[in-house]
């Protein structure tokens, strides 16, 4: 039972990344709509790493020793600096681990 | 040289580039999979059951709710009603990703449909339709696969025995990849536009613990982007 219910709840996942990607499915976008989905990159990222910042611990936290805040800055400067995403990544969850752990 | 000697190497590294790209993630993924197998097991489900979760249904949030709801007991159309709630999302990552997707084989669209999580739309998404690499998106996405089910294998096997590597904030190592693949991505107002309004709403509609809140900011940021290009070309 609990084997099908999992059976289940995959095919509907499968379904929504899947349906889109099926040529075979009549969808023309309008141009509007195409223009919006340029965005949803950007968009989604910022909506998935935005409360991980601004609110690690589910609550609204903006000061000087919030480790998250600190870092993301610092990797928005790393980046746009250098370019290079592994070493955004690295240096910034590095410094991020040792205030994050060892300091703060 | 045969161009087959040529293709070879170049699949593989692209392969091997896509995986590497996705190591912050696949690392900061870890503590969520030693939870999702620790916790299926908590919950009653057999080892087998918990290890199908993530090797079939591959779906982290919608995997740590669907564990919740077997334990409680609910019935399966609560089950599918909650799915489809929490899995709405990859709807738009599908949408997003029919122009680079939409043209190859059945077997890469199999493929790469089904490993089309959050991360693998990161690592993939911000790519033009000419960057796009079938490749380099398998690498990443069969890459991440791999870890998530060690992860979980690891957490059915010794649960009670790992230490809570959940307080180390390795978490961060999303919010550290996402920036930056945004940054660089930020080269006219109506991205910046689109940026700002997802991450005000994202956070406003978090704290108020509101149900959906992550589409409805992607969708809002995406809203307001058009907005300002619309603006911005009219003046």
């Amino acid at each position: 039972m609990t084997l099908l219910a999992i059976l289940a709840m995959a095919a509907l996942v499968f379904f929504s990344r899947y349906v889109f990607l099926e040529p075979k499915l009549p969808l023309r976008l309008a141009p509007q709509i195409q223009s919006m989905l340029g965005y949803s990159g950007p968009a989604v990222l910022t909506a998935i790493l935005a409360p991980i910042v601004f609110a690690p611990e589910d609550e609204l936290w903006v000061a000087a020793d919030n480790p998250y805040l600190l870092c993301a800055i610092l990797a928005s400067v790393i980046i746009y600096k250098t370019g290079n995403v592994l070493l955004t990544t690295v240096l910034s969850m590095v410094i991020f681990l040792i205030l994050n752990n060892l300091v703060f | 040289m045969n161009t087959e000697v040529q293709i070879m190497p170049n699949r593989h590294s692209l392969f091997m580039q896509g995986t590497i790209a996705m190591i912050p993630l696949s690392v900061a993924v870890i503590p969520w999979g030693l939870l999702a197998g620790s916790y299926a097991i908590e919950s009653g489900l057999s080892p087998l059951e918990s290890q199908a979760l993530s090797a079939i249904l591959f779906a982290g949030s919608a995997q740590l709710v669907a564990t919740g709801m077997i334990k409680a007991g609910v019935g399966l159309t609560t089950m599918l009603l909650t799915t489809l709630f929490i899995t709405s999302r990859h709807f738009l990552y599908s949408v997003s990703m029919r122009d680079k997707i939409g043209k190859l084989p059945l077997r890469w669209r199999l493929a790469l449909g089904y490993l089309l999580t959050d991360e693998l739309f990161a690592i993939s998404g911000n790519q033009s339709e000419q960057r796009f690499e079938p490749w380099y998106a398998l690498g990443a996405g069969l890459s991440f696969y791999l870890c998530w089910n060690l992860a979980t294998l690891i957490g059915i096997v010794a649960g009670s025995y790992i230490p809570a590597l959940n307080e180390l904030g390795l978490e961060f190592a999303v919010a550290a990849t996402f920036i930056a693949l945004v940054i660089p991505n930020i080269k006219n107002s109506p991205t910046l536009v689109a940026v700002l309004v997802a991450l005000v709403l994202s956070v406003a509609l978090n704290l108020i613990q509101f149900e959906g809140a992550l589409m409805i900011a992607s969708i809002g940021g995406m809203l307001a982007g058009y907005l300002a290009e619309t603006i911005t070309r009219r003046a």
